[in-house]
């Protein structure tokens, strides 16, 4: 087995690129390459500097982040569940992330601090992780793991769901609630980089040695035993791994939809299901996805949140693909 | 050398003494349930097992999972096939536990019989083809010990045969074989026989001993009568 194309990698690292030098540049302030390399480099008009520096390469990065960890999880939680359905959201962790959230802004934390809001996402995505965690140190086979995400997930989609009708008095709790609920990058600040970023990137670092195990894996657990993985440790490594990057991204970006889901399904069937080539091409491809799909919200009305628009651009394409090839 | 004392895994297998020289091609029978696939998936230490299994007196549980895929292969029953994977790459993955690719690759699949089918994804194939693949497979790995759970279900008639000639010509090489199948008559292949029945071993031997009509009669519940009929046999070469 021979990961032996690079060019798929050379090619999403380009597009990579290019969606980050779109999303410093473009917005209600068009930098020009130069004003923007300029900005980039600490000389140049204070305007531009600041947009870029205070808001632009934060919410670059930040989409970077979520992008790249949604990608990852839903790759992992794929090849975990041997199911091309499953996403990152499947074991509660996301919808634990939007329960801390919508409670912090429900209790009116949004207007405390900033970082009240990712912070009790974070709390939350955390305490799905840990009861996740939990369940996978008992041994529970993956059927158990998804039955006890079904279970996490409907519990904290009802507290949540409760949490919004008891602030439906209060019109602007309500209104910051769905458009947390809707996701989104923007208004981010380094603050809520230096919370992501480096988790992520090291996370998704631990996750690309383990593509040969998890193409294993992917074809049957006891096989993959007899074949020399330690399965048990490859697991736990996974799920702590995916959980992480999950919560990560929902506590900075809030709920985005199917990236997770869509991202490594385009990937696998363009390039095949190799995970040494899947995992890191799908990072990329959600970050890709992220950044691009954040780029329309700047200019269309605000009901257009990025988490409508990854589903808006993921889901047709992903029946258009499935009518050319079917899988 | 693979040693089995006292193995038990809850109430499928009760505590089952064992013993496999190297050379040895063995069919293990039983009626649905018996524990053959238990026995197997616990020899290759896939499942929690109460016991001690040893490998040339050293104790399965304490040789390292990397180690273990060098020296015994396990073949399930079932091949899942969700992703896509070209069968080259799933044949490959048999040397997972060398970190080579190794001629035994192709060797593997030209055993099998499925060359022609190397660049397909797996997903395609045929449920008999898909078994000879993930054969391949547990072939390429090159190990001693070849666990084997009802490999040619699924497989046409010349298939069968050939794996259970397969199975001689390795066993004739040295390594030991333990294979569980259903077919009564096919294990008069073989050159020993285990029965299995509710956990316990009840026939231990040569299959021409092992396999009379009263012990089919007991363990199977079907009369068997020794007569000639059609039987099926590979080409000389």
């Amino acid at each position: 087995m021979k990961a032996h194309r690079t060019w798929p990698l050379l090619v999403f690292g380009a597009l990579t690129v290019l969606a980050v030098v779109a999303s410093l540049a473009l917005g209600d302030a068009l930098l020009s390459p130069r004003q923007m390399f300029g900005a980039l480099l600490g000389h140049g008009d204070d305007l531009a500097r600041t947009v870029l520096w205070d808001i632009r390469l934060p919410r670059t990065l930040v989409g970077l982040a979520v992008g790249a960890g949604l990608g990852a999880s839903g790759v992992v939680m794929q090849a975990y569940f041997r199911n091309p359905l499953a996403s990152p959201g499947l074991l509660g962790v996301s919808s634990g992330g939007a329960l801390g959230a919508v409670a912090a802004l429900a209790l009116g934390g949004g207007a405390l601090s900033l970082f009240m809001v990712p912070l009790a996402s974070i709390a939350g995505a955390f305490l799905a992780t840990g009861a996740v965690m939990l369940m996978a140190r008992r041994g529970a086979s993956p059927e158990h793991l998804l039955l006890g995400g079904v279970a996490l997930n409907a519990l904290f989609g009802a507290a949540t769901s409760f949490l919004v009708a008891v602030s439906a008095a209060h019109m602007q709790a309500t209104g910051q609630i769905i458009f947390w609920l809707m996701g989104g990058i923007e208004n981010r600040t380094w603050e809520h980089v230096w919370m992501a970023l480096p988790l992520v990137a090291l996370s998704c670092g631990l996750l690309l040695p383990l593509g040969r195990s998890m193409n294993l894996l992917a074809l049957g657990e006891s096989g993959a035993q007899s074949l020399g993985v330690d399965v048990r440790r490859l697991r736990w490594q996974l799920v702590i791994l995916s959980t992480i990057l999950t919560a990560l991204a929902t506590a900075v970006g809030g709920v985005v939809g199917f990236v997770g889901l869509v991202v490594p399904h385009l990937v696998r069937m363009m390039f095949g299901p190799d995970h040494r080539r899947l995992l890191p091409l799908s990072m990329l491809g959600g970050a890709i996805l992220v950044l691009a799909c954040d780029l329309p919200t700047r200019f269309l009305p605000a009901g257009m949140r990025l988490g409508v628009v990854t589903s808006l651009v993921g889901g047709p394409f992903l029946l258009w693909l499935l009518r050319k090839r079917p899988c | 050398m693979l040693n089995a004392t006292g193995l038990s895994v809850g109430e499928r297998l009760r505590a089952l003494d064992f013993h496999a020289e190297p050379g040895e091609h063995i069919a293990i029978l039983g009626p649905n349930g018996a524990g053959k696939s238990t026995l197997l998936a616990a020899l290759a230490g896939l499942l929690p097992a109460k016991g001690r299994i040893e490998w040339n007196d050293r104790e399965y549980s304490k040789i390292p999972f990397l180690q273990r895929g060098r020296m015994l292969s396990w073949l399930g029953q079932e091949s899942h096939a969700e992703f896509a994977f070209p069968v080259r790459e799933v044949v490959a993955q048999g040397r997972h536990a060398w970190g080579d690719d190794g001629a035994c690759v192709e060797e593997a699949m030209a055993t099998l019989d499925i060359t022609h089918l190397a660049e397909r994804p797996i997903t395609q194939l045929s449920g008999g083809e898909r078994r000879r693949v993930f054969l391949a497979r547990a072939l390429a790995t090159g190990a001693p010990i070849q666990l084997w759970d009802e490999p040619a279900s699924s497989l046409d008639v010349r298939h069968a045969l050939e794996v259970y000639r397969l199975g001689q010509q390795l066993a004739a090489k040295g390594s030991t074989l333990l294979v569980s199948l259903h077919d009564i008559r096919a294990a008069y292949r073989f050159s020993r026989v285990l029965v299995l029945e509710c956990g316990h071993l009840v026939g231990d031997g040569p299959p021409h001993e092992v396999l009379s009509a009263k012990l089919i009669r007991e363990v199977f519940r079907v009369e068997a009568s020794f007569v000639t009929s059609l039987v099926p046999e590979l080409p000389q070469e």
